[in-house]
């Protein structure tokens, strides 16, 4: 956008931000998201997805029940478990989940460098930048 | 493990009994998840957090928030309008109806297994809402006007004007009562119907029906806040027919349904990729219903809650009949209304006489309805037939507007555009501008690709940039 006017650069802004708005995907969302994408192929478990993402339990799981709902994450129980410790309940991303993910991943990406999602949610911006990096290694 | 914690994991297996069957694995992942969170706060954070969970998608599913608000709206309506009076006439009646009128307005709770859920749109819920705080408010309204209406005063000037007044044919409470149920029994299900996910009605078609329904209803309720005597009742119309209020109104009755009916037929062409006749008539024929119906309801609570409130509040009534009182009809009542008090009586009580009126606009704006919308839903059923396969109009029976996604939903999308994402994800951010017409063009491949959440980015631009224009 160097040969742009401060004009078109303003109206593109608002028309990428509004990528954010219309992608239906919380910060919350976006983060699990991401996380779930750092190894698409790869189960994860509950504990371990509150610990990269920094959510407590009581707003993880509805998240990943609501993605298990719309078919974009899988869950499944652990098959081999440890003698006196419960199987645990693992996940990880669809194929219609990780190019879901992918998608608003990277259009917030886009925004990551914009001074005003930096303002306003640099937690999500980190872990988006982080999963759509990851996205990006992936597709490679 | 100790006895506090073999009590604390038979109350998490029982907690997790209260989700619905799909859900328990949920909260079992929860508990079991639990283990491998350190021992001590986090380990309670964990089980709280969890516990938060259970209780909210039990909340969520099994509709229980709901049900608890509607049991308590519907049990104060209840306890507000129960009549008590052993003199008012209208005591029995008024029992059968505000115990018909609260399963009515349970409808939505009540019928689900044959209605099913509402549909996946706010203006749907929004509707069925609506209609249920409607249906509870008329309840008390309509029973307080009633009972003033048919309770006989003590004796004197009153006693004369309540037998003047209420000696008109037709005033029968019975009759009224049974009309006004039947009236109710036929509109709730029909909005209710026409909410649910099978009548697959379009949002946007919910909107304009209920958008014109509620203009309609309120200009009809300011043109007349008593019914229709305007003689008595029009304390901001100087109380003339040409009234451009009054204009406005019969203007709405009749085009407001139609145009309800025009907007429907346009959105639904605009939105759906390939609409079908009878997806259109039926649009149509509901937008057009849906404005009678919410148009009728809306100036019948109104009118009822306005009449109800003139019966308790002095300075209202005195508000709306601010001219000379004509009392079209009655014979002999002029000489009967010597008094401050008798004026002030007969005035309630030929407002809550008006009120029947409101009964004659909940049967008649449907049938003013109806041809209307027989020839808009001819007009769409014409012209979906007349372009096969044209621009917006498909020849087969195309699919029906999409049920919304769930909560937050997120349209599906195909792996191939995983791709294209990875293209997006790789261009520099606005702090790193690259050329602009290669992000314009990836933009406009993300449009072509038609993934659902990024829609905002191929609309129209201001600039009139050709590459990013669709």
């Amino acid at each position: 956008l160097a040969d742009t006017t401060p004009r078109q650069h303003w109206i593109y802004l608002c028309r990428v931000l509004d990528v954010k708005r219309r992608s239906g995907f919380s910060k919350q969302t976006l983060s699990v998201l991401a996380a779930l994408c750092e190894e698409p192929s790869r189960w994860s478990h509950g504990y371990a997805l509150a610990g990269q993402t920094g959510l407590k339990s009581g707003t993880l799981y509805p998240i990943l029940i609501r993605l298990a709902d719309q078919g974009l994450v899988e869950a499944c129980w652990q098959d081999e478990t440890a003698p006196g410790r419960p199987r645990r309940h693992l996940y990880r991303l669809t194929a219609d989940g990780l190019a879901a993910a992918a998608t608003a991943l990277a259009a917030t990406y886009m925004l990551a460098g914009a001074d005003v999602a930096e303002q306003t949610a640099p937690a999500s911006t980190r872990a988006t930048r982080a999963g759509a990096s990851a996205l990006a290694r992936v597709m490679q | 493990m100790s006895g506090l914690g073999r009590a604390g994991a038979v109350l998490r297996r029982r907690a997790a009994r209260l989700l619905p069957a799909d859900r328990r694995d949920w909260a079992e992942a929860v508990w079991a998840e639990a283990r491998e969170v350190p021992p001590g706060p986090r380990r309670l954070a964990w089980r709280a957090g969890g516990t938060w969970m259970v209780a909210r998608e039990t909340l969520m599913r099994r509709r229980v928030g709901s049900a608890v608000l509607f049991a308590v709206a519907a049990a104060a309506a209840a306890w507000v309008a129960w009549p008590t009076s052993p003199a008012s006439s209208a005591t029995p009646g008024d029992r059968v109806y505000v115990i018909t009128m609260v399963l009515l307005a349970g409808l939505p709770l009540l019928a689900r297994p044959f209605l099913g859920p509402a549909g996946g749109s706010r203006a749907a819920r929004f509707l069925r809402a609506g209609t249920c705080a409607a249906v509870l408010a008329l309840i008390p309204a309509q029973t307080a006007v009633e009972q003033f209406a048919y309770t006989p005063p003590g004796g004197g000037t009153d006693l004369r004007v309540y037998q003047l007044i209420q000696s008109q044919p037709g005033n029968d409470p019975w009759t009224l009562q049974l009309i006004s149920l039947i009236i109710m029994a036929l509109y709730v299900p029909a909005i209710i119907w026409m909410t649910s996910r099978r009548a697959r009605i379009a949002p946007a078609t919910l909107a304009a029906g209920t958008g014109a329904g509620i203009a309609l209803g309120l200009v009809m309720y300011a043109v007349a806040p008593l019914g229709l005597s305007k003689d008595a009742t029009n304390p901001w119309l100087p109380g003339s027919d040409i009234d451009p209020l009054v204009l406005l109104a019969w203007l709405l009755v009749f085009c407001s349904p139609v145009a309800a009916a025009i907007i429907a037929d346009r959105r639904y062409t605009a939105l759906s990729s390939s609409p079908a006749p009878t997806g259109a008539v039926r649009q149509v024929v509901a937008a057009a219903l849906l404005t009678s119906l919410t148009g009728a309801l809306s100036v019948t609570v109104l009118g009822f809650g306005t009449t109800a409130t003139m019966l308790k509040a002095a300075w209202l009534r005195n508000w709306l009949y601010h001219g000379p009182h004509l009392l079209y009809g009655v014979q002999n009542l002029s000489s009967a209304l010597s008094t401050p008090s008798a004026i002030a009586y007969s005035h309630e009580l030929t407002g809550s006489s008006d009120t029947t009126t409101f009964l004659l606009i909940c049967i008649a704006f449907p049938l003013i309805a109806l041809p209307l919308t027989g020839w808009a839903a001819l007009s769409a059923w014409a012209g979906g037939v007349a372009a096969p396969g044209g621009p917006g109009r498909g020849s087969g029976p195309g699919p029906e507007p999409a049920p919304e996604p769930p909560d937050g939903g997120q349209p599906a999308v195909t792996v191939d555009n995983v791709s294209l994402a990875a293209d997006l994800a790789a261009l520099p951010g606005p702090r790193e501008p690259g050329p602009a017409t290669e992000q314009d063009q990836i933009v406009a491949n993300l449009a072509d690709a038609g993934l659902g959440p990024l829609r905002g980015l191929w609309r129209p631009d201001p600039l009139g940039r050709e590459s990013v224009a669709p």
